[in-house]
């Protein structure tokens, strides 16, 4: 015997925190599903489209993304840290194996998280943004250029030091650099 | 594995973007299990990551994206099982009270030995229905996996026949379009060549010349025939002649001298009236 659930006795859903709209998907709540949705489409459909430059590719990471939270909400829980954090990284790393037309690498995806930032919150996740961005520019161009390569392009370091005609310790060393500066800010 | 060799941040940086080739990600893999250090700093890597992934620029997905998901959401509803709250003892109790009540008429009327059968074999009898149970509800199980599964290919194949209807739809709506712009292409036609035919009898001095597509001249201009001498003799000029406003023009038995041989027939443009040594170039030949 076999019943739906729903978030009737939870309270509004648009004010609850990731971890309880979670649970609520994992009882089979659409109305949850729908409000995750909207909290982080935005920013898998983006990361997707920077990666891939294409709307159609990008589109179907994010269906298969939040599908794989609907199928599995479990593996979301509690360990994983920020909710959406993860799900950026995870857009990037799936639009990455679809540039690279192989099948998602799960260990990567199967990754802990730690931000000290809520971004489930809005305004933190706006706040979040901003101050990333500044950070980012501020960076020395070939720091910039090589994480944004990295990270976007899904090029490898031997791949950016061949292009760059930069030595291999450089390359990482300016990846590095660039993320520890991210950390630093937010540390600040 | 050794976790007292810690990776440092560039090579976790270049494992938590898939940079890495698999041997040296399954050692990392290996070695942050075991590490707590690393499995830290790896995450909070990827907490930096995921802060650089939040810089792009910010595009909304389509609304058709939203709409899209919640269909196949609402294709996979879930379907949660009710807990029960019996324990695991109600049934077995129950189902002793079941059996003692309805036995206590007989087993007054039985002897001990036969009391003794009853409570030795009945309770395997008990667990025998549990494993058969059991099977079943693997066997469902199994059945109802598979059938999710063939629902959920089929849905994705509706998907896609879906998309495809909408294309075709698409294509005929366009060609149907009865306010469509329709245009013929074709490779740039090119200027007729001019062309003309000689037929000459020597023995007679008769000939018959039709040309076409020939180019208009101007006024003070004119075409000129030329009949080459098979025995080298200076060129022969059988008359002169301007096209028609097509591009036709003829000349038709004009008055030669009989007997000569021609070796080859030449048109010149010469100024009008004619000339008696051709211009150059022979601007048509033929032999």
């Amino acid at each position: 015997m076999y019943r739906e659930t729903g978030a009737g006795s939870l309270g509004p859903l648009a004010t609850q925190d990731d971890a309880t709209l979670l649970l609520l998907v994992q009882k089979g709540d659409e109305a949850a599903m729908a409000l995750l949705y909207d909290r982080y489409s935005k920013v898998v459909y983006s990361v997707a489209l920077r990666v891939l430059r294409d709307p159609a590719s990008a589109e179907d990471v994010l269906q298969e993304i939040f599908m794989q939270i609907w199928r599995n909400p479990d593996g979301f829980t509690a360990t994983r840290g920020s909710l959406g954090g993860w799900l950026s990284v995870v857009s990037r790393n799936r639009s990455i194996d679809m540039l690279r037309r192989k099948r998602p690498t799960e260990q990567v995806d199967d990754m802990q998280l730690a931000s000290p930032y809520n971004l489930g919150d809005e305004a933190e996740r706006n706040s979040m943004m901003e101050k990333a961005r500044s950070v980012i520019f501020l960076l020395p161009t070939e720091q910039r250029k090589t994480l944004e390569m990295a990270f976007f392009d899904g090029l490898t370091h031997s791949e950016i030091a061949e292009m760059t005609g930069d030595p291999l310790g450089t390359v990482k060393t300016r990846i590095r650099s660039a993320l520890s500066a991210l950390r630093k800010a937010f540390k600040a | 594995m050794n976790t007292t060799q810690h990776f440092d941040q560039d090579d976790l940086a270049l494992f938590a973007m898939q940079l890495l080739s698999t041997a040296e990600a399954t050692a990392i893999v290996q070695h942050v299990e075991q590490c707590s250090d690393c499995r830290s700093e790896l995450a909070s890597v990827q907490g930096d990551l995921a802060a650089y992934a939040h810089t792009v620029d910010l595009h909304s997905p389509p609304a058709q994206a939203r709409e899209r998901l919640m269909k196949q959401v609402a294709r996979e509803k879930k379907i949660v099982a009710i807990s029960r709250t019996a324990t695991s003892e109600e049934p077995v109790r129950t189902s002793t009270t079941t059996t003692l009540g309805i036995g206590s008429s007989y087993l007054d009327s039985y002897d001990e030995q036969e009391r003794s059968f009853v409570s030795k074999f009945l309770p395997w009898a008990g667990w025998a229905v549990a494993a058969g149970l059991a099977v079943s509800a693997g066997v469902l199980y199994n059945q109802r996996s598979a059938l999710r599964a063939t629902a959920a290919s089929n849905a994705g194949q509706l998907i896609r026949l879906t998309a495809d209807a909408a294309a075709a739809r698409q294509l005929l709506d366009t060609m149907n379009d009865t306010t469509a712009m329709r245009v013929t292409l074709q490779k740039p036609a090119t200027a007729p060549v001019p062309q003309a035919r000689a037929t000459y009898i020597a023995e007679k001095g008769a000939l018959i010349f039709i040309a076409s597509n020939m180019e208009p001249l101007l006024p003070y201009k004119t075409y000129e025939l030329w009949i080459i001498p098979a025995d080298g003799h200076d060129p022969i000029p059988v008359g002169t002649f301007q096209p028609d406003a097509k591009g036709n023009a003829s000349v038709i038995m004009p008055t030669l001298t009989k007997g000569i041989e021609a070796k080859a027939f030449g048109v010149t443009i010469e100024d009008a009236g004619g000339a008696t040594t051709p211009t150059m170039p022979i601007i048509m030949a033929g032999t």
